[in-house]
């Protein structure tokens, strides 16, 4: 079955080859993820399906057939467009900054005909596709060189940059956090994270003066949230509240006061996980860890079952985006992380956040049929 | 999490690579990366995991056993059903109450015609508005707040309605029958039924424990002195034009605080509009610079370590300089003085003397002793903690011993200095009635108090404190005036005045402070705005005000017996013996 490496001995896949390569349980996975998400959202509108449910579902829908549009196209396309892509998202974060629409005190949105587009989460697909390429493409001498690790280094900076100065600190986060797994993955040598990590904590009192006065306060709150129980502690104190209510089994479906009884702001977006615990308690709370342990646990396997090291990459440097989406955003909602602007991936209400994760999970699935599909250092012959 | 990759790294290869593997790696001018990339996602796995992991644990915490539950922040909706204990003053007056009223809610669910609700609505409480009236009937939710705290005819008119998807829910709602009197020391509760401030909040949950009237939390204030205290602080507050005043009337053998006033004050039945300034507790809360007023202690202390006596002298005849800093007299009298000039001429040149005698450790000692050099254990949230010198240098002992370089709360100065005339014992202030005898603790010798009585009289019959005499009562007391301290200097114009004074002498009851923030100097007072001609007269007129309330009975205060008791002359000789 193991080819040689070269991409013409190899049999092409055929559609039919191809849609039962799918990874179906990560499908299944990812659709009872986002049910569950949509029956949160129903609870937090009190019961009312035009609030949030109906734009969450044709959302979905949309995001469903893209993903599935996107698996089924052959891996080594993706690798062609990683630097275009890249680029592309580049340009509209930099068109945000120059006439980007301005919501809740940050400039991230970005109108096109009419749609509202987020150019920072488009990015954190693209920048995941483009390091990829990037390491792919480097032999394992040549990643053990300072040297060329500039450029990757410089390609995850220059979004980060633009987007802290949205500002959005989350999402820059998230950004770098990929790309240092991406750098991991790649068999950059450890001792340059430790170098790394030694800087940054270095770094700390110069960045400290660079926050901006919300951030600022947003980390002493979450050293101790009844600092300002009114002010920049009161989502902590009320989801933690929330949680303690809910108990193991929950106080049932719509029955969560907290959510319902507004004292939790945001409660369909960054703190939804909130009233899912709430209502559904340990037990909901758990489960849906639960889901996103598998989900994360396949992107694992996807990865290394792939044969080709760009599909490898890719896999697990979504898989890291996803997981850092989740561990983010729970730590924070639980107290055990300061408060930063991060949705709950596919159960959040938001349009282009939830677009981009299933566009990513196309992309892993892609990866997942391609798995057998072996790719030189460097795309030539018949591809350029 | 280098560590943890390190970790990894070594422990968590699956395919069991041999150790020499990155040599191999590096060697081989191919690279293998799916070999390194195997091992290297392992290490990243194993991190998502022990992270999901953590954050699993931390939602079982919270969800599992979370101790909040039913506690402090938590409960504010659970507790608005309990009943918070009364509060009254030491002769029963009630000072804070909770009446039983309604709430009315509505579930906007149930509401069939918001417009119509709200027309009905609005006909019977005009106070409302139309306009969020209607949004939130017509928001479809389960449960929202209308109006808390009708009155029952409200009640009885909104019940008249009929309209369905309304109801009432019974709340306690805290009532200060005195308003602003005593606002400070009662403190005040939230519409939640917490205590948010004062006695309110430092025994909420005895208040709330008690569970109704059948043991009211007694106070040590007497609302009568209590009201005279306020009503001669707010008159000079408004004569002199001072930015805030503060007064105390302690018990000098209890620590009992029979009046504390701060101005300005604040009505805790309206605590949403009050201001900030209104609910800062100077007495407590707020620490100063007393100035002279400290000589009290500088004397007693000085007694106390033997360092002087009544009689020593102490040389005043030129200014003392100490490194960069000189130490003036305001009113010099450039000569050596005695242990009672220094006092009634507050001549800080002497004290400044008489303390570096006693030195700076035996004087922090003392200071220590007498509670000035952390916060008073008063039973208010509202407790200020002393501003001391750190490192505390030479000059430092010097400057203290007059009252600057050291800032305190005017209550534990109060506690301090009833401690130097009631025999010499400590008596830590109180805001709750004393049940009886309480064990003491002596920090001064009888015979050190006793000459503090002296002086103190002398000094309201000779020296700064005149106007602080009152007809029929022998008052005794020291001023004090400070200039507020901003940047690096003193301000001249910003002055902090204020009297410490006792009565009777010859049997000290009570300690009275007045204290006056920026007064401003009239031509009442030929211009002058301080403590003797501003705070002094305060504490007369307070002392003329509760002496007959508390008890105290008047004395000729010029009879040859009451004269001889309390006799010191100016070269230090006592005569006489009442006590």
């Amino acid at each position: 079955m193991v080819e040689t490496g070269l991409r013409l001995a190899k049999p092409e896949l055929t559609l039919g080859k191809k849609i039962v390569g799918i990874s179906w349980p990560l499908v299944f996975l990812i659709l009872i993820t986002a049910g569950l998400g949509l029956a949160v959202l129903y609870s937090v509108a009190d019961g009312a399906v035009d609030t949030w449910v109906r734009a969450q579902s044709i959302r979905i829908g949309i995001g469903l057939v893209l993903m599935f549009a996107i698996a089924l196209v052959d891996i080594r396309l993706f690798l062609r467009l990683a630097y275009v892509g890249y680029f592309g998202a580049l340009i509209l974060l930099i068109a945000v900054e120059v006439a980007g629409s301005i919501g809740m005190g940050a400039q991230r949105w970005l109108e096109i005909g009419g749609l509202r587009i987020q150019p920072s989460e488009l990015m954190k697909v693209a920048l995941v596709l483009a390091l990829a390429r990037y390491f792919h493409e480097r032999s394992m001498e040549e990643v053990h060189k300072l040297r060329w690790l500039f450029i990757p280094v410089a390609m995850i900076a220059a979004p980060a940059l633009l987007v802290i100065r949205q500002p959005d600190l989350g999402t820059a986060l998230l950004l770098i956090f990929g790309g240092g797994v991406m750098f991991i993955l790649a068999g950059v040598r450890l001792r340059v994270f430790a170098v790394v990590a030694v800087a940054v904590v270095g770094a700390i009192p110069f960045l400290w003066r660079s926050l901006r006065g919300y951030q600022r306060d947003r980390i002493l709150t979450f050293l101790d949230p009844e600092r300002d129980p009114l002010g920049a502690g009161y989502h902590i104190i009320q989801s933690k509240i929330a949680l303690g209510a809910g108990g193991v089994f929950g106080r049932g479906f719509r029955e969560g006061t907290q959510s319902q009884l507004n004292f939790l702001p945001e409660s369909q977006t960054d703190f939804i996980f909130t009233t899912l615990a709430e209502e559904f308690g340990l037990v909901g709370g758990l489960g849906l860890l639960g889901l996103y342990t598998l989900m994360l646990a396949l992107s694992v396997i996807i990865a290394l079952r792939s044969r080709n090291h760009f599909g490898r990459l890719l896999a697990l440097g979504l898989g890291a985006t996803f997981f850092f989406y989740v561990f983010i955003n729970i730590g924070m909602v639980t107290g055990l992380l300061p408060v930063v602007g991060v949705p709950l991936p596919l159960v959040s209400f938001g349009g282009t956040a939830m677009v981009t994760l299933l566009a990513g999970f196309g992309l892993m699935l892609s990866v997942h049929i391609h798995r057998e599909v072996l790719i030189p250092r460097r795309l030539g012959g018949t591809f350029s | 999490m280098s560590g943890v990759v390190l970790m990894g790294q070594r422990g968590a290869d699956p395919t069991g690579t041999p150790p020499n593997q990155r040599v191999r790696v590096s060697a081989s001018s191919g690279g293998d990366a799916l070999g390194t990339g195997h091992a290297r996602l392992t290490v990243v796995a194993t991190f998502f995991a022990i992270a999901f992991a953590i954050v699993a644990g931390r939602i079982i915490d919270l969800s599992a056993f979370n101790d909040d539950r039913g506690t402090g922040t938590s409960a504010s909706v659970a507790t608005g059903q309990s009943v918070r204990g009364d509060i009254v003053d030491r002769n029963g007056v009630v000072l804070a109450s909770s009446l039983a009223v309604a709430s009315l809610y509505a579930e906007p669910r149930r509401i069939a015609d918001p417009a119509l609700a709200t027309e009905a609505l609005m006909a019977v409480l005009p106070t409302l508005d139309h306009g969020q009236v209607f949004e939130k009937l017509s928001t479809g939710k389960s449960f929202v707040w209308l109006q808390r705290h009708l009155t029952p005819s409200q009640q009885m008119a909104v019940n008249a309605l009929g309209v369905p998807g309304l109801g009432f829910r019974t709340e306690q709602r805290r009532v200060y029958p005195h308003g602003a009197l005593a606002a400070h020391v009662v403190g005040y509760a939230g519409i939640d039924n917490h205590g948010l401030g004062g006695i309110e909040q430092y025994f909420d949950a005895d208040l709330l424990g008690g569970g109704g009237q059948v043991s009211a939390l007694e106070l040590s204030i007497d609302v009568r002195t209590q009201y005279a205290l306020q009503e001669e602080l707010a008159l000079a507050l408004e004569e002199f034009q001072a930015i805030g005043a503060a007064g105390l009337v302690l018990d000098a053998r209890t620590g009992e605080i029979i009046a504390m006033v701060s101005l300005p004050n604040f009505d805790p039945n309206q605590i949403g509009t009050s201001l900030a300034d209104g609910r800062f507790n100077r007495a407590s809360l707020g620490v100063y610079e007393l100035g002279s007023t400290l000589k009290i202690l500088t004397i007693a202390m000085a007694l106390e370590f033997g360092t002087a006596t009544l009689e020593s002298e102490f040389d005043a005849t030129e200014p003392l300089r100490v490194g960069r800093f000189t130490i003036r007299d305001d009113h010099p009298e450039s000569r050596w003085l005695s242990v009672p000039e220094i006092f009634i001429h507050s001549s800080n040149i002497g004290a400044a003397r008489m303390a570096m005698e006693v030195g700076a450790d035996r004087q922090q000692e003392f200071l220590n002793r007498m509670g000035l050099m952390s916060r008073a254990g008063v039973q208010l949230p509202e407790v200020g903690t002393p501003i001391v010198p750190k490192p505390w240098r030479d000059t430092s002992t010097m400057t203290v011993a007059f009252g600057h370089g050291i800032a305190v709360s005017p209550l534990q100065f109060a506690g301090a200095v009833a401690a130097t005339i009631n025999g010499g014992w400590a008596v830590p202030p109180t805001l709750i009635k004393s049940q009886g005898p309480v064990d003491r603790q002596r920090v001064l010798s009888g015979e050190t108090s006793e000459a503090i009585r002296r002086l103190l009289r002398l000094n309201v019959l000779e020296g700064t404190g005149t106007l602080a005499a009152a007809p029929g009562f022998l008052v005794g007391g020291k001023t004090g005036t400070a200039e507020k301290a901003r940047g690096g200097g003193y301000q001249s114009d910003a002055l902090v005045s204020s009297f410490v004074g006792a009565f009777p002498m010859n049997d000290p009851r009570y300690v009275v402070l007045a204290l006056l923030d920026e007064p401003q100097g009239n031509d009442s007072t030929k211009g002058f705005a301080t403590a003797g001609w501003t705070a002094a007269p305060v504490v007369s007129r307070v002392i003329s005000r509760i002496g007959p309330l508390l008890g105290v009975e008047p004395v000729d205060t010029i009879s040859r017996t009451a004269q001889q008791a309390l006799f010191i002359s100016l070269d230090g000789r006592t005569a006489g013996a009442a006590f």
